[in-house]
């Protein structure tokens, strides 16, 4: 053998492009997130329930303007047809299925294989790390609780039945904006503390349903059935978001004997435990190879 | 025992096995692929866990997948990891042996757990064993009703060498007893010391079947090589030249290496060139007739 | 093919029965775990706990007899959410597990029968959640109404809801990878949203029939839960029956790992 040595190039170049650092480094986990989540890239059979529950979350919606169109009444006015601050207690129910869906894919599937370690190898660290991925559950969740009254607005609008004046319209604009962006942030919030829980997807999924649908049933068997005081509803984790946007919208809600900070603050509590929940669980949890 | 007629396996727009086909018998068969190749998928189409896309597979003369009577002659080893993990082993074999509808599922545990040396009175779970141990176990459950043909996928893997060595000859004491054992393995001197019986699988095609010692031999573009300690190894090498019996030579220290196409003309001429070129011949030893040299030419060269 | 040289060991074949009861005990002991039976079980306490205060608490108005209240959180409380749920965890988990981790393996190769193979998978999930939903379910209705009415009701009517479910979630968990998400989908979706949308929905969901059994044992009208309480039984035992059988034909297809 000859004592010459030789190592090919074969191409490798180091990166010196400009990096985007922690910013950066979050806005690709979240929408990365939200791409996984969506079934974006993914095979079909990943993008049929994420598809069905927005369509879900929009069909009244679209159902409503059709009627707006075909019935020259105010319906809205008359209660037939739910209020903009109705809407997404209307489609309450999709929008548990969906926190269901969405956080546990979110979370879960990072521990389980491996990624958690990986991403911490990134200008990211745990606390970045968990807020890029709020991030990409509340834009997510933004789909089906902003989405849905946007479109209302802006469909009722074109036809005539918006409200009037641009003062009316800005201010419509600003409560349907605020109210999406609330209630995902504490949905998000809550729904991750819960699939934080466990490290099977599936379980999370049941997990966090069990936590918004259970507290709200129970909740409302021991207000309606037991009479127990009303103040007691701010243990209903789907029923508080709900009643912040009625209150958004300057409408008493469901449970009218309560105040607007207390409903506020109910909601801010709620947010803060669910952060010290996930906190708690990621602040000392082992990294996987 | 066990056969396979233009079988292909097709994932969405991966294809995983194509157009495979073969025939085994009796005796220990080695299925060598790197990873990735299709062994396991193959496997699992053997043993009727998941349909051909195309082609047909029999064990034993029909479809396991269908044959009930069948499933109960067949042992698998298959390279997934689960298994009951809070039974203890002699229960988890013991369920195996009941299963397969032996009788005194009890006594057929503790004889087939001692078979792959782990102890039948260890009480821990399963979950708990270390990997080499858990796949012993894993064996031991192929093994409880004497199967006609026991399928082993990557048997080897996480066993210590002493281990391995047993559990070799474990399989051939099986395949001299007339069962057809087929185990899988992209470790080439494991399959060396399995058997010299093997089926190259690459990219999910059949690219050789047979003793490979003779499937080296086909081999006919490619040179042998062979080297020869000698006395005087120049004297032998221009001998080699000039006759056409090498096509290349070169000298390393006290030896020839010689390049050859035709090994056995080579070897009848060898012994009387040097003998009249005046060289003593100490030793020939041929230098790629292994496993490896087979596998390169059949899979790398592709 | 060669003669055999050494002697094999004495078998005979499997029947029926001894399917069932190995593939039985098998998936009974891989389904419970300690902390699916923690939260189930305090899922149940829950309810329970819900049932005492409601039965110690005077009438409302809007409830004033205590048998509707019973009604309403049976139906609310336990047949929409407790039952289902439960019936999900454990019914989509005995062979869908099985075949994520790759134990299927080890029953599905070998001289064994399906049918009764399903049977097992089916009557393991039923041990465990029928204790875990109807107990709560009836012990909370007893609290709020101790007349025999209630009680029978709500046993006969989680009972029924127990059967179904568990019967199309064994199934569902032969049919797709990720059974629980959709079954939870399937809960949200169409027991919930659908079956609430009239009465046509609500005889194509489970709960329609159990909550029918309820209303029409105790004499409470709910809407859309106008069945008679035979066809309230008989529906989810054919269900259940239909469920088991498809999960037993599925098995002759399903891919295993």
């Amino acid at each position: 053998m000859s004592d010459e040595a030789m190592i090919v190039d074969r191409g490798y170049r180091t990166y010196d492009g400009p990096r985007s650092g922690v910013v950066g480094a979050v806005r690709s986990v979240a929408w990365h997130s939200m791409r996984s989540v969506l079934g974006i890239g993914r095979p079909a059979r990943h993008k049929i329930l994420p598809v069905m529950a927005v369509l879900i979350a929009y069909l009244p919606a679209l159902v409503f303007v059709g009627i707006a169109v075909l019935l020259p009444v105010d319906l809205v006015g008359k209660g037939v047809i739910p209020s903009y601050a109705d809407y997404t207690g209307f489609i309450g129910l999709v929008i548990v299925l969906f926190c269901g869906l969405v956080a546990p894919e979110v979370l879960v599937g990072d521990r389980r294989n491996g990624m958690f370690g990986l991403y911490l190898s990134t200008p990211l660290r745990r606390d970045t790390y968990l807020v890029a991925k709020i991030l990409a559950v509340m834009a997510t969740l933004m789909m089906v609780t902003l989405g849905p009254p946007l479109l209302l607005l802006i469909a009722y609008t074109f036809e005539g039945s918006g409200p009037g004046g641009v003062g009316n319209w800005l201010v419509l604009l600003v409560r349907i904006v605020a109210s999406g962006v609330v209630i995902s942030a504490v949905f998000a919030v809550v729904s991750l503390a819960a699939a934080s829980l466990t490290d099977r997807r599936a379980f999370a999924s049941v997990g966090v349903i069990l936590v918004l649908l259970g507290s709200n049933v129970v909740m409302g068997a021991l207000i309606v059935k037991a009479g127990v005081s009303s103040t007691l509803g701010v243990l209903d984790l789907l029923g508080m978001p709900f009643e912040l946007v009625q209150r958004i919208y300057g409408q008493p809600g469901g449970f009218p004997k309560m105040s607007v900070l207390l409903v506020a603050g109910a909601n801010a509590a709620w947010a803060t435990l669910g952060g010290v929940v996930i906190w708690y669980r990621y602040r000392r949890l082992a990294i996987n190879p | 025992m066990v056969q396979a007629i233009n079988v292909s396996k097709i994932f969405g727009d991966v294809v995983a096995v194509a157009d495979v086909s073969f025939s085994i018998g009796p005796g220990v068969t080695a299925l060598l692929g790197p990873n990735g190749a299709g062994k396991s998928t193959l496997f699992r189409m053997l043993c009727g866990l998941t349909p051909p896309s195309r082609g047909q597979v029999a064990i034993l003369g029909s479809d396991a997948r269908h044959d009930r009577e069948v499933r109960g002659r067949i042992g698998l080893v298959g390279q997934e990891e689960g298994l009951f993990d809070r039974l203890s082993a002699r229960r988890f074999v013991e369920i195996a042996a009941a299963t397969h509808g032996m009788v005194d599922p009890a006594r057929v545990a503790a004889e087939v757990l001692a078979e792959v040396e782990i102890d039948p009175d260890d009480p821990k779970p399963v979950g708990a064993y270390s990997k080499g141990m858990r796949q012993r176990v894993k064996v031991a459950t192929g093994l409880v009703n004497d199967p006609d043909v026991l399928v082993l996928d990557e048997p080897l893997a996480g066993l210590d060498p002493v281990q391995r060595r047993r559990m070799i000859t474990l399989f051939h004491r099986l395949g001299d007893e007339g069962r057809c054992v087929l185990v899988s393995s992209h470790v080439l001197d494991e399959v060396a010391r399995i058997g010299s019986r093997v089926l190259v699988i690459a990219q999910g095609r059949l690219t050789a079947a047979g003793d490979y010692r003779a499937l080296r031999n086909m081999m006919d573009d490619r040179p042998h090589r062979i080297r020869l300690l000698v006395d005087n190894p120049r004297a032998l090498a221009a001998r080699l030249i000039a006759g056409g019996t090498a096509m290349a030579v070169r000298v390393e220290g006290e030896s020839v290496v010689a390049d050859t196409l035709d090994v056995d003309r080579f070897g009848r001429s060898v012994a009387p060139l040097a003998r009249d070129a005046g060289v003593r011949l100490r030793e020939v030893v041929p230098l790629d007739d292994d496993l490896e040299s087979v596998f390169r030419y059949l899979v790398e060269r592709r | 093919m060669t003669g055999v040289v050494v002697p094999r060991r004495e078998r005979h074949p499997v029947g029926v029965v001894a399917t069932f009861v190995i593939t039985y005990r098998v998936f009974l002991r891989q389904i419970v775990t300690r902390s699916r039976l923690v939260a189930l079980g305090v899922l149940g306490g829950l309810v329970i706990l819900v049932g005492w205060a409601v039965g110690v608490s005077g009438p409302t108005t809007k409830h004033p007899e205590p048998l509707t209240r019973g009604v309403d959180l049976t139906i609310n409380l336990g047949l929409t959410v407790v039952v289902p749920v439960v019936a999900l965890v454990f019914a989509a988990g005995v062979l869908g597990d099985a075949r994520e981790d790759g134990t299927l393996v080890y029953l599905w190769l070998r001289p064994l029968r399906r049918w009764p193979l399903a049977l097992g998978a089916y009557f393991s999930a039923l041990t465990v959640i029928a204790p875990l939903t109807i107990i709560p379910v009836v012990v909370s209705a007893a609290l709020i109404d101790n007349s025999s009415d209630l009680v029978v009701a709500a046993l006969l009517a989680s009972a029924v809801a127990v059967v179904g479910y568990t019967g199309l979630f064994v199934l569902l968990g032969t049919l797709l990878r990720r059974s629980i998400v959709w079954g939870l989908a399937y809960i949200i979706i169409w027991e919930d949203i659908a079956s609430g949308l009239g009465r046509v929905a609500a005889r194509l969901s489970i709960r329609g029939y159990a909550g029918s059994v309820l209303t029409d044992q105790t004499g409470v009208v709910v809407d859309s839960f106008d069945l008679s309480r035979s066809w309230g039984i008989i529906v989810p035992l054919v269900v259940a029956v239909v469920a088991v059988a498809l999960t037993s034909l599925r098995l002759d297809r399903v891919d295993v790992a």
